[in-house]
């Protein structure tokens, strides 16, 4: 079905099913709360003022998701050149869902190393691991939305993977 | 031969076809390497899952955003031409008014000067003040001016003879 992302209804819609998948990739790029609510915002606002047609709300949800990408990538480039990347890393809202000190503990520190280390991969992996395991897109639609094939993104994703393998076994040691 | 990290990767992410994926399972069904190895990508996999921003976090901001959103997108919506309102620049309309009003009266007046010239057929000047003079504004008399009796005196005075014979009427002739 036809739909115009000007349109307030229809805006509302996507709204509620993808912002919390652009919020995710926009937190897992730039690891921090406020500049991802500010990405997101920033998409939103855009998607909705140049009132375009999509054929479906996939392509709207892919659109949004290649926007977002672009500028959270855009914002730690920024960043980058300001500070340095450890004191983003100091930015990271730890989650609360764990009521039992010692676990909390273990969970905000696997969390956290976890974090850190899709921090440190290259561009081009952390955008493939982040939608593939934080955005829930599968291969064909990776292939969309960065625009390269199913069998790069396979590639991508195995070699992200071995990248934080590493990390992780590194930062154990 | 042992299966490679990639395709056990592919395999994890569902995205393995047929006949790839049966062939896989069966090797993971006796290799106890491969499916140790597995195993350790399942739990890596999961590590990374895990370490996902909370739902929490994500509602709070869903709001926040939405809320701004509404209070400018939606408020600016295009308004229909004829609901919009009409906002005027009083300076520039004045302006604006004066000049026309200027216009306007000027070529009324221009209009109404260029209708006055009357222009004859096949007459290539056409009469206007510089080339009408009015019979009251002559300034030399003609004979048509003066009468009959003001004529025979001025000839009189000036000593000619004046004969005056009407037309079709015969002289009377006496007899001697």
């Amino acid at each position: 079905m036809e739909m115009r992302s000007g349109d307030e209804a229809a805006f509302r819609q996507v709204y509620e099913q993808v912002f919390p998948v652009i919020m995710k990739v926009a937190f897992h790029v730039t690891y921090n709360l406020d500049v991802s609510e500010d990405i997101c915002q920033d998409a939103f606002v855009r998607f909705f003022d140049k009132n375009m047609v999509f054929e479906t709300l996939d392509d709207a949800k892919f659109w949004l998701i290649r926007v977002t990408k672009n500028l959270a990538i855009n914002q730690i480039k920024r960043k980058a050149r300001e500070t340095a990347s450890l004191e983003k890393l100091k930015q990271v809202t730890p989650t609360s869902s764990y009521k039992d000190g010692a676990s909390e503990l273990l969970f905000q520190e696997s969390t956290e190393s976890v974090r850190k280390a899709v921090a440190q991969l290259p561009e081009k992996y952390k955008t493939v691991i982040v939608l593939k395991e934080y955005a829930g897109l599968d291969y064909q639609q990776i292939s969309k939305v960065l625009s390269i094939s199913e069998s790069n993104v396979k590639v991508r994703v195995h070699r992200a993977r071995k990248e934080l393998e590493a990390i992780l076994r590194r930062e154990d040691s | 031969m042992c299966l490679d990290d990639q395709i056990l990767n592919t395999y994890l992410d569902g995205e393995l076809a047929e006949p790839f994926k049966s062939q896989v399972e069966e090797h993971l069904g006796y290799c106890n390497a491969c499916r140790e190895r597995y195993q350790k990508l399942q739990n890596l996999k999961k590590t990374i899952d895990d370490a996902v921003l909370s739902d929490e976090d994500i509602a709070s901001r869903q709001e926040n955003v939405m809320k701004m959103i509404e209070n400018t997108c939606f408020k600016r919506k295009k308004i229909p031409f004829f609901k919009r309102q009409l906002r005027i620049n009083l300076p520039a309309f004045a302006t604006v008014a004066a000049a026309f009003v200027f216009v306007f009266v000027g070529s009324i007046v221009y209009i109404n000067k260029e209708s006055n010239a009357f222009i004859p057929a096949n007459v290539d000047n056409p009469i206007d003040e510089s080339n009408v003079n009015l019979v009251n504004e002559k300034s030399q008399k003609t004979i048509d001016d003066y009468s009959l009796e003001e004529i025979i005196n001025s000839l009189d005075k000036r000593g000619y003879t004046v004969d005056l014979k009407l037309k079709s009427v015969e002289p009377v002739k006496f007899e001697e």
